[in-house]
């Protein structure tokens, strides 16, 4: 399995917290600063209070697996055709129902990709920054 | 609230559709224009209304200017997306205005240049979510989306390879019957097996054409329209089902992601119509992939929710089946001209002269739009 390249836009502040959370190992997202309610993704402003501030959460590692896809012909802009096929996943952290985090399924060869599988959060080098990454726990 | 049977759908023209075309978008739209007001046996001094789409990115002053029409009296954009807008909220606004006596013949013009540098995932790229948490992980492109969708879905309801390749071979079956169809090379499971796969478990099969073309149609009054040329094909139901999910989330963070606003929009239209799923002839389903396809015949109740893989792979869509189901082979086989030449065919079933495919006694057809948190579901019958 391969691993898809395409550099992150980490210039936008929205998703800076997102991927300093890769380089420290952990996965964070965004919650509703007063609340503790899960924002996901990032938005520019919180549904109906946009005075209210958004603040960058660590959450479980472990999670399942929403659902997923095995990419055999990447659409994305440029010649991706020797980073296939990869799997896509969309996890949900155990301790934040409803959220949603797309990552790469890690250690693949010989896991058949199900909805509902376990994961574990397993952040993956790709090209010269990380992605969030996962790793079947069944 | 609007009521049906108000106006009628008066002309309808397409230009050839192509895997490549050599000519642009606003030269596209204006055959398509100049077709369906020559079908309407209308001259383009006598068009008064426009509705553009946001997405053709040609407004009504340019149409207007390139069909040399007369003095506009009305004009307005959708905002929607896809199927939506061009067969659902176009008849809208168009009811709208000509109820309101600020036209008379509003022409709907629409067209797509697929191959263009940027394509049709080019909008996909410009969202901030997309590209900063989704794009770096390969998570990108239609094909991708809706690929987990079908994998959600065969989850919670169950569907074998068979039933999801009976949808593309549904639609297959009747692009065979039709001289227009951008692919008329019969499809069996075999053929289908060898399509290359794109994204688990959607094959090239299971989506829609890369197409250059374009379509419009006009609609008037209805009682202008038993004056004009053909069978009056009136506007009975229109429904528009809308969610709050912006298109930057909407394929991870909705509950479920392939819950489509269909059923809203279906439960109007039929309300407005005043019949149900049973009554129907046939219908175009908006099938930009085999999953999007099928949950829409489910939330049009053509069948019961969790049973589309069934519906289909019975052959019930197909020539000769209960219920014929994208009649000129959809967007999967006919061409990709995003809702239009859905509706084109709905009208044309209406008219009654389709020779080869021309379904029996046609005179209730439904048209679903998707448009990702959109949706639309127009229902036309023949007066």
């Amino acid at each position: 399995m391969g691993i898809p390249i395409y550099p992150p836009k980490i210039e936008d502040p929205l998703f800076q917290g997102y991927y300093d959370g890769l380089e420290a190992g952990e996965l964070r997202i965004t919650a509703d600063a007063e609340t503790g309610e899960w924002i996901w993704y990032p938005p520019e402003v919180i549904p109906g209070k946009p005075d209210a501030v958004l603040e960058w959460r660590k959450v479980s590692q472990e999670g399942t697996a929403y659902t997923f896809t095995t990419v055999i012909r990447s659409l994305l802009p440029g010649d991706h055709k020797a980073e296939v096929p990869f799997t896509v996943v969309l996890f949900e952290p155990d301790d934040a129902p409803g959220v949603r985090v797309p990552g790469l399924l890690v250690d693949a060869d010989d896991v058949e990709p199900r909805c509902g599988m376990r994961l574990r959060f397993q952040p993956v080098q790709a090209g010269d920054h990380k992605i969030a990454g996962f790793a079947s726990l069944d | 609230m609007i009521k049906g049977n108000r106006i009628a759908i008066t002309g309808v023209g397409e230009t050839p559709f192509l895997r490549k075309g050599e000519e642009g978008v606003m030269k596209m739209m204006t055959r398509a224009s100049l077709a369906a007001i020559a079908d309407a046996g209308l001259t383009p001094k006598e068009i008064d209304g426009y509705i553009s789409n946001k997405y053709a990115g040609h407004g009504s002053d340019e149409v207007a200017f390139a069909i040399g029409a007369g003095e506009k009296r009305f004009c307005a954009t959708t905002d929607s997306v896809g199927g939506t807008a061009t067969s659902g909220q176009a008849l809208q606004l168009a009811q709208m205005a000509i109820e309101a006596g600020l036209a008379r013949h509003v022409l709907v013009p629409y067209a797509i240049q697929s191959t263009k540098p940027g394509g049709v995932y080019g909008f996909h790229a410009r969202e901030p979510q997309k590209a900063g948490i989704e794009m770096p992980v390969g998570f990108f492109g239609q094909p991708t989306y809706f690929a987990t969708m079908a994998n959600r879905y065969a989850h919670e309801y169950g569907m074998t390879e068979e039933e999801q390749a009976s949808i593309p071979m549904t639609y297959r079956a009747w692009a065979v019957l039709t001289p227009s169809a951008q692919k008329r090379d019969p499809m069996d499971l075999e053929t289908y097996r060898q399509s290359p796969m794109i994204s688990t478990p959607l094959r090239a099969a299971d989506c829609c054409l890369t197409t250059d073309g374009g379509g419009a149609y006009v609609v008037s009054a209805i009682e202008e329209a038993r004056d004009m040329p053909h069978p009056v094909v009136s506007v009975q139901g229109l429904g528009l089902g809308f969610n709050n999910w912006p298109q930057g989330v909407l394929f991870t963070q909705t509950p479920c992601t392939y819950d489509f606003p269909g059923e809203v929009s279906a439960k109007l239209a039929y309300a407005m119509a005043g019949c149900d799923p049973k009554d129907l002839n046939l219908a175009q389903i908006y099938d930009g992939f085999t999953i999007s396809a099928l949950v829409q015949t489910e939330m049009l109740g053509l069948c019961e929710r969790g049973e589309g893989p069934r519906f289909y792979a019975a052959g019930h869509g197909r020539p000769g089946g209960r219920m014929p189901i994208n009649t000129s082979g959809g967007h999967m086989s006919g061409g990709y001209v995003p809702g239009m030449n859905l509706l084109i065919e709905a009208v044309r079933q209406l008219r009654g002269k389709e020779g080869d495919r021309q379904v029996p006694n046609a005179r209730l057809c439904a048209v679903a739009g998707l448009g990702g948190n959109n949706h639309s579901t127009t229902i036309l019958a023949r007066s």
